[in-house]
């Protein structure tokens, strides 16, 4: 064999000329409607929430004074840095918890309320309306009925999460459940297979990777929420902010707000890293 | 195999039927599938169908496990009244993939486990772990019994899946182009298999696109095109240009 390569005799590049588009007068005129009702829509939108950048221009002095006041931050160690540490252990304790023992409640609502899993259509719907309800009441609403009910604190905090997490948690969870292949369910209906066993033997065990990463992820979004909750009093960082802030201690304001800032990116980056890690 | 016949016995074919369907009619919308449909499967006997797509083969196989519901006619298994008689495979296997090859096995028998004995894999009486070693061991992969399912080929994901149906003590096997999706070896491998578990006294029934896999391995070919069986016998009685004919002549529509 000699080394050298024929070379290819050059193909003629051939050409088509491309017919034209089929033209859709009544997709143009649909086209047209929505763009106008949608600027419709942010006009109204504009005006209902007193949008007004000549409000914010005036008030930049105002802005400018509460940075002035807040930097430098407030490091003393016994008075701001060290509560500040313990009430951030608080927060993500609240989001740990919250979201733990949300586990149970979801996994039965998705379970009752995925297509796969539940032929009853009355267990459905009702599971269906529960989750509906709990994510639609906001979790600071639930942190305002618990206070009343347990009083000020975290414990409060940890409710509040656990009912709205549910609600969520289970939709997420259901959803994934939902878009698992049907084939291997069909196979073991066929064998005579119920459907509680068809759950615990092919849906659950085919999305437990999906559970787990959506799991984190509402954890990461947890400890977040329950800095919110702080603010109407559930403990953790979230309360020592709305209390410098009624005390004018900007400064000590800022130094929190920088720990939240270290927090936040500790618990994304590490919930990240382990969806990460499970989606290989 | 080694067995000193001095005459040769023929195969007791057309003995008692195990599944019987009969005047089987089944309408999609506006489309007639199957136009009554009669076919019977012995114990002992593997049948292969034949036909072009939209023939109607597969929908006589889910009609007969319920996967589809039959507008007439009657579909019946012998002494299986109450549990299902008859377990089914596929050509895109369907295994939990995530799960050991022997828990797959294993699941073909949660239709006769109560939900205490079955709500999770710990929960599996041993008897039925052994039962499942066996019929892996049937389809020639005992070793493979803890690896992930979908760890293993093509082929042999095929195999585990005809152990569980086995797990489900059916007397009735269904394949649903079970090697439609496999190389040749492989292929060849799962039809074997086919065949000896006929030979043990299983009725098979098989839909196929492979003329001479059925040729090879099947008792009797049955072809179906536009929803009717047009014919049906021995691949010795059948024609090359009678199977050719389902392919080429009419059509699906």
């Amino acid at each position: 064999m000699t080394a050298t390569l024929a070379t290819a005799p050059e193909q003629p590049v051939e050409r088509l000329p491309v017919p034209p588009r089929p033209r859709r007068t009544a997709g143009l005129a649909g086209a047209a409607v929505l763009v106008l009702v949608l600027v419709g829509v942010h006009v109204w939108a504009w005006i209902a929430t007193d949008f007004s950048i000549g409000a914010l221009v005036e008030g930049w002095s105002g802005i400018t004074d509460f940075l002035g006041d807040a930097i430098p931050p407030d490091l003393d160690w016994a008075e701001v840095v060290q509560p500040g540490l313990k009430a951030c252990g608080v927060t993500l304790a609240i989001g740990l918890m919250g979201t733990t023992l949300s586990i149970p409640t979801s996994l039965v609502l998705a379970v009752l309320g995925a297509r796969p899993t539940s032929r009853n259509p009355v267990a459905y719907q009702v599971a269906r309306a529960v989750m509906s309800f709990f994510r639609a009441v906001p979790d600071i609403v639930f942190a305002l009925i618990f206070v009343t009910a347990v009083g000020l604190g975290p414990f409060a905090g940890v409710l509040a999460i656990i009912c709205h997490n549910t609600g969520i948690m289970a939709k997420l969870w259901s959803e994934s459940m939902e878009e698992i292949e049907t084939g291997p369910i069909d196979a073991l209906r066929i064998a005579g297979a119920s459907s509680p066993q068809l759950a615990a033997h092919v849906v659950l065990p085919s999305v437990v990777p999906q559970l787990v990463g959506l799991l984190l992820y509402r954890f990461d979004v947890n400890v977040r929420s329950s800095l919110v909750l702080g603010l109407v009093g559930a403990g953790g960082i979230g309360f020592l902010i709305n209390q410098s802030i009624s005390l004018f201690a900007f400064d000590q304001m800022l130094t929190y707000i920088l720990m939240v800032l270290v927090l936040v990116v500790v618990v994304d980056v590490a919930s990240g890293y382990v969806r990460r890690r499970l989606a290989e | 195999m080694s067995a000193p016949a001095l005459t040769p016995v023929a195969r007791p074919v057309a003995a008692a039927e195990v599944l019987s369907i009969r005047g089987l009619r089944k309408t999609y919308a506006e489309r007639t599938v199957l136009e009554g449909v009669d076919l019977g499967v012995a114990a002992g006997e593997l049948v292969a169908l034949l036909g072009a797509n939209g023939s109607g083969k597969s929908t006589v196989l889910k009609c007969v496990v319920g996967l589809a519901q039959a507008d007439g006619g009657t579909v019946s298994i012998a002494g299986a009244d109450e549990r299902p008689g008859a377990a089914m495979v596929f050509q895109q296997i369907h295994l939990v993939r995530r799960r050991s090859v022997l828990d797959n096995v294993c699941a073909g028998a949660l239709g006769r486990l109560s939900l205490r004995r079955s709500w999770s894999t710990s929960a599996f009486p041993r008897a039925l772990r052994e039962e499942s070693m066996a019929c892996l061991d049937r389809v020639g992969l005992a070793d493979r019994a803890h690896d992930r399912a979908g760890r293993l080929s093509g082929g042999q994901q095929q195999r585990v899946a005809i152990a569980r149906a086995l797990c489900q003590r059916a007397p009735v096997l269904l394949a649903d182009e079970p090697v439609s999706a496999l190389d040749p070896e492989a292929a060849e491998q799962v039809m074997e298999l086919l065949r000896r578990l006929a030979d043990d006294g299983i009725a098979v029934a098989a839909v196929l696109h492979q003329p001479d896999l059925a040729r090879r391995h099947a008792d009797r070919l049955v072809g179906l095109q536009q929803g009717r069986i047009v014919f049906s016998g021995s691949p010795e009685e059948i024609a090359e240009d009678e199977v050719r004919a389902l392919y080429t002549t009419g059509g699906a529509r």
